[in-house]
């Protein structure tokens, strides 16, 4: 029989009147104008709150992407991105001024990373195999974060506190340079009896 | 990487004295503690990490993928530990607790002892090899490197490590036996035949047997269990091949030698600060032929 087109596979639809997939009334719009019916109720109707989930493919991969962790990927074996705080900042900004906290100490041009953002990092300790037993650092020396181990050589300590020293010098240079006494010379009159 | 800091060592025992120390005897006893461990291991001992035991690191994915990097006064390589808790040639480990408790572990990688390290170090564009993915090691004696390319390809990966010498192959044994993803082959390399029911299709070879017929050992190779497509690393020695010849022209005529067995040599690297005349060659088999017609168009 012409008449009847040859059904491939299933078809099944849900049985709302006016809402077919074969009608041709083509819009949206005509279609919502079916709102007196009992069935179906415009997206405006429905209650803040009552959440259904999206229809729209859009959202529904949005949604999906949310819930994705934020890692450096299967490559590098998922290592997660850190939740950003001032100790981790400031960890972050010592690494790049590494290459001025020891004159002697030269590092090679690494790549700038300031494109990928510098998201992923782990902070961990080093344990040293028991031949390096006598080469570790003692408890007592051992710091709480990066920043702080970075910055506790007595060597490079010194070496720091010389160069700030040098800068205030300069900042300060407007007074007289004949009055600028250190150390144990700076006594007033009083004191200066002998 | 860079100049190892002698100094660093003995500083860094030196700190702990320097409190409770006090007058000379005591500084001398800690510089007697500090410098003759330190001197004994000398060169070997310094690039394996010139971090110091309880120092924290910030650790970073490397370019590479499965590759790390910590970075402190000094920067080293790392991998992530496939078996945490364990090393294999009593290398430092960077320890790492994730904000959710658990806890990550790596292991240092040292350059002077590994030549795919020191070719990572000098800037190697493309190591190929990455989580997943399947290698054969030619050559891999008591496992150090083996142990790194396993963490590298992790437990979806995995590593055929061939060595003919039953003394470092019971070095390879046992550290498979921690290792799932490595299967330990001790057979002679140039024989593939006798090991082909253990290896399948693999993704890479690298071969560091230092034999001179080791291009025709790696093609052999290459022909029973490379993919086309497929890449592979060849470190040469330059004594080995030929002692008579400056460095460059033994590995120039290595790369030809590779090349009349279609393995094409896309990167020669030598691997200057941590070995001497030697060399490592990257490269891809049978590659697919990029049609001059599509780049025109």
């Amino acid at each position: 029989m012409a008449e009847t087109k040859p059904l491939i596979g299933l078809k099944w639809e849900p049985k709302f009147p006016g809402l077919s997939l074969e009608s041709n009334t083509g819009s949206k719009v005509a279609a919502e104008s079916h709102e007196s019916s009992s069935l179906w109720a415009s997206k405006s109707d429905l209650v803040d709150g009552i959440c259904l989930p999206p229809t729209d493919p859009r959202k529904i991969n949005k949604m999906i992407r949310k819930q994705l962790k934020d890692t450096a990927g299967s490559n590098w074996f998922d290592m997660p991105a850190p939740t950003m705080t001032p100790e981790l900042k400031r960890d972050l900004q010592l690494l790049k001024l590494r290459t001025v906290m020891d004159p002697s100490h030269h590092y090679k041009k690494s790549v700038s990373r300031s494109k990928v953002a510098e998201k992923y990092f782990q902070v961990g300790t080093v344990i040293e195999p028991a031949q390096e037993y006598y080469g570790r650092l003692t408890k007592k020396n051992r710091k709480a974060t990066f920043a702080e181990d970075l910055v506790s050589d007595p060597k490079i300590a010194q070496y720091r506190k010389r160069k700030i020293k040098e800068i205030e010098e300069k900042n300060r240079a407007v007074t007289n340079k004949r009055w600028n006494k250190k150390g144990n010379q700076s006594k007033n009159k009083k004191q200066r009896r002998n | 990487m860079r100049h190892p800091q002698r100094g660093r060592g003995g500083g860094g025992c030196g700190r702990g004295l320097a409190r409770g120390g006090g007058g000379s005897a005591g500084r001398g006893r800690g510089n007697g503690h500090g410098r003759r461990p330190g001197g004994v291991k000398g060169r070997e001992r310094e690039s394996d990490g010139g971090i110091i035991g309880g120092s924290k690191v910030l650790v970073m994915p490397h370019r590479h993928e499965g590759v790390f990097i910590a970075m402190n006064i000094k920067d080293v390589l790392l991998t992530k530990n496939l078996v945490p808790g364990e090393t294999v040639d009593n290398e430092k480990r960077i320890s790492v607790q994730n904000e959710d408790r658990t806890n990550v572990e790596y292991r240092v990688w040292n350059p002077h002892r590994s030549k795919l390290a020191a070719a990572i170090n000098n800037g190697i564009d493309n190591i190929w090899i990455k989580p997943g993915v399947k290698v054969l090691y030619l050559g891999a004696s008591s496992g150090t490197t083996v142990s790194h390319v396993s963490d590298i390809v992790g437990s979806e990966g995995c590593v055929y490590a061939v060595e003919h010498s039953h003394i470092s192959g019971k070095g390879l044994v046992t550290m498979a036996k921690k290792r799932t993803n490595v299967v330990p082959i001790i057979e002679d390399a140039r024989q593939p035949s006798k090991y082909r029911m253990l290896v399948g299709m693999v993704d890479v070879i690298i071969s560091d047997v230092n034999q001179p017929d080791q291009a025709k050992i790696l093609a052999h190779n290459a022909s029973y269990f490379l993919k086309p497509g497929g890449h592979f690393m060849i470190s040469i020695k330059a004594n080995t091949i030929d002692a008579t010849l400056a460095a460059e022209t033994v590995y120039q005529k290595e790369v030809e030698k590779l090349q009349m067995e279609e393995l094409r040599a896309s990167e020669l690297l030598p691997l200057e600060p941590y070995e001497k005349d030697h060399a490592c060659v990257f490269g891809g088999y049978r590659l697919p032929r990029k049609h001059k017609a599509a780049t025109a168009t």
